[in-house]
């Protein structure tokens, strides 16, 4: 079996605009899935509202497709009345970081056993490209049209301070260490939260002189800094680039996890 | 093994053409039924996964399958197969 | 055998809902319900059960439906505001048909309001709170005995016609403490399962789809966007969106005979008291005070889908009494299916109506 068998072939080709990063990371995290050996009848995949969040209807198993920033709200629900099911949350940067903030800060504080997928572009796609809490200083938008004002969200220091058991970012340029890194987080009990960041060629790359789609991938490539070469450039004392990312696996622990199968 | 594009699928973001470390795929010039302006493939033969799938018995490489936004590059069984004498330049 | 006890209103509620098999509830602390997850978070874990809370009413209405899909039987208990944040997944649980139960015991508001004093105030909420057109049950008791007995019919109503199921008790019935018999077992109706082989939201007969439960294999999507009978989202079809939501409202408006439940005394009277959660109490008091007096008493459980077609069985009557602790949200339900005289008894603030203040408006002239 390859990740292609956990499309809904009748449902393709999904919504995404052309050069959208989305189908990219469906892609190695069904990938990191079909490497489970999991059932499809014992998959549950979960999302709320957004581009990202389109993505379980694409896939063939039981999928929860739910309200705005709730997603892992529901997804507590699922896996705390059914242990036996593997619960993965697909989940955009406006769904997790703005309106669910609250629900993915406890979802990694009580370390329910799930694997939390969020597809960072940056933007409000779905709505026509307002600004996020993750859309970086300077950064133009329909909602920040002299440049966002606003410091932008590190989501991944959020769910390592909250809690969470298995941190790691990669870009949708990664596509094998993404796949990886799922599959880790897939592998850890308790919840394991991977921020792929990804290009938004429509609402992002197109006011931010992105011309290309390749343009912006290319730019989340350059911009995204390896955790051991951060991690070098702080012991030598030198100053990390405040314009890159870090991308690695940037936790891995064992706190008490809540809802793993018996 | 060969490479082939779902034309019904790939919505023309050429992706693939930055991708593979072969650079396969190549700019597509004319649109095609759906107005979509699809790679083409430059001497597929070359793919590693395509010669050598067989052999190791699993998924080479794969980048251009997992990078497709659209899933629409996959590998087809060719019949009858026939390996491909391929000239690799470095 | 049964046995009897004595036990406040919520911890009756919570009793009933583990007698009818309730093993997920999630929830967050509000005054005056907070006893019933108290009293859920003691006895669940002992059943097998689970019991979560959560970070906020958004989340644990959240929990309980995601709970539901995997065939549990989830609850969530909830006053004012809180019930105000649930709105927002309680239309998402009319759009999927997610049986789910939702107590909610409430209190004085607006906004925080009165926390410890009871009020009706959120009736007309829980039938149109959540945007968009849906239908659902709310049932009202007005005893600590009729907390057990609805509370447990809720779960039934909830997995048979695949809808949000209310219990709108106030803190008044909430904190009271009464006798109570208990029964060793209640009625369970089970969920219908979906038939292999069939579309997950194709409807027969009766409007209700079969339920695929997730972790069966069934495969199913559950979306809160128009879907069509595959469960697929398809938003822009306006015959699809047209018959979605026909179907969401008129399987439980269909179905109000079936749902209804109430007690009609003196059908032939002039003057009649129509009342719902713990106003009945004073109707009935007023009824035991006045026995040689012909008064007319529509007692109703089932206040939604609204039990209408009971009005017509009071063949003289000259004028209906209402007594609410609102001001006359269901007055106005009633007068829209009446031609006589609709009297709205409001009283806020807390306090139950007092015999006197019913006799003094059956006095009033009209």
């Amino acid at each position: 079996m390859t990740f292609e068998d956990w499309f809904r072939k009748d449902r393709l080709p999904h919504i995404f605009c052309a050069g959208c990063g989305n189908g990219t990371i469906i892609n190695c995290t069904l990938a990191a899935v079909d490497q489970m050996d999991w059932k499809k009848e014992e998959t549950v995949f979960v999302s709320g509202i957004g581009c990202s969040s389109r993505a379980p209807g694409y896939i063939m198993t039981d999928s929860l497709h739910t309200t705005h920033g709730r997603a892992l709200a529901f997804a507590t629900g699922v896996k705390m009345a059914n242990r036996k099911l593997n619960v993965v949350v697909f989940t955009g940067d406006g769904d997790l970081a703005a309106i669910g903030g609250n629900h993915f800060i406890h979802a990694c504080r009580r370390n329910i056993d799930m694997t939390v997928v969020c597809m960072n572009n940056q933007i409000y796609g779905m709505t026509g490209g307002q600004g996020s809490p993750t859309t970086p200083r300077g950064y133009l938008s329909t909602t920040t049209p002299y440049g966002s004002a606003e410091p932008a969200f590190d989501l991944c220091d959020l769910a390592i301070a909250a809690g969470a058991n298995y941190v790691a970012r990669w870009t949708s340029y990664h596509v094998k260490e993404l796949e990886k890194a799922v599959l880790a987080g897939l592998q850890t009990p308790g919840l394991s939260f991977i921020e792929a960041m990804t290009q938004c060629p429509t609402n992002f790359g197109r006011r931010n002189k992105f011309r290309q789609v390749a343009d912006q991938v290319e730019f989340l490539k350059k911009h995204s800094l390896l955790k051991v070469k951060r991690d070098r450039l702080l012991l030598e004392n030198k100053e990390v680039p405040a314009d890159m990312f870090v991308v690695g696996e940037l936790v891995r622990r064992s706190r008490p996890a809540m809802g793993v199968s018996p | 093994m060969k490479l082939a594009i779902d034309e019904t699928r790939c919505k023309g973001c050429n992706l693939c053409t930055k991708v593979c470390p072969y650079k396969i795929f190549r700019e597509g010039k004319k649109p095609n039924r759906r107005g979509i302006v699809v790679p083409e493939l430059d001497r597929p033969e070359r793919c590693a996964n395509c010669r050598l799938q067989k052999l190791y018995g699993r998924r080479l490489c794969g980048i251009c399958e997992l990078t497709c936004p659209d899933q629409a590059i996959h590998w087809v069984e060719e019949e009858p197969y026939e390996p491909h004498k391929v000239a690799i330049e470095y | 055998m049964t046995r009897t006890e004595f036990w406040q209103g919520n911890t009756a509620c919570a009793e009933g809902a583990l007698a009818a098999g309730c093993n997920f509830f999630g929830g967050y602390p509000i005054t005056p319900s907070t006893e019933v997850a108290e009293h859920m978070a003691l006895r669940l874990p002992k059943k097998n059960g689970v019991f979560i809370q959560m970070e906020d009413e958004l989340a644990s209405m959240a929990a309980i439906i995601g709970a539901s899909w995997t065939g549990a039987r989830a609850m969530t208990a909830t006053s004012g505001p809180g019930f105000s944040l649930m709105m927002e997944n309680i239309g998402f649980a009319a759009m999927t048909e997610t049986p789910c139960v939702i107590v909610n015991v409430q209190r004085g508001g607006p906004s925080t309001g009165q926390p410890t004093m009871g009020a009706q105030g959120d009736m007309m909420q829980c039938r149109f709170g959540s945007h968009g057109d849906y239908s659902v049950i709310a049932l009202c008791p007005a005893s600590v005995q009729e907390m057990f007995e609805l509370t447990a019919k809720a779960f039934n109503l909830a997995d048979r016609y695949r809808v949000p199921v209310f219990l709108m008790a106030d803190e008044i019935v909430g904190h009271m403490r009464e006798k109570i018999t208990v029964p060793d077992s209640v009625e369970r109706v089970a969920r219908r399962e979906l038939i292999r082989g069939t579309l997950p939201f194709a409807a027969g007969d009766d409007l209700v789809p079969g339920f695929a439960t997730f972790g069966k294999g069934y495969g199913v999507h559950v979306t809160g966007l128009t879907h069509d009978e595959r469960g697929y989202p398809c938003t822009t079809n306006v015959k699809i969106h047209h018959n979605l939501v026909k179907r969401l409202v008129d399987k439980v408006e269909n179905a109000r005979r079936d749902v209804a439940d109430f007690d009609i005394i003196n059908p032939d009277a002039g003057d009649v008291f129509i009342a719902y959660g713990a106003p009945v109490r004073t109707v009935q008091q007023v009824l035991h005070d006045n026995p040689g007096r012909k008064i007319g008493f529509l007692r109703i459980r089932t206040v939604w889908p609204f039990p209408d077609f009971a009005l017509g069985q009071f063949k003289n009557a000259r004028r209906f009494l209402v007594p609410e602790m609102n001001f006359g949200q269901i007055a106005r339900e009633i007068e829209r299916h009446v031609r006589v005289p609709v009297v709205s008894i409001p009283k806020l603030g807390g306090d139950l109506h007092l015999p006197g203040e019913l006799m003094a408006a059956l006095e009033a002239r009209l």
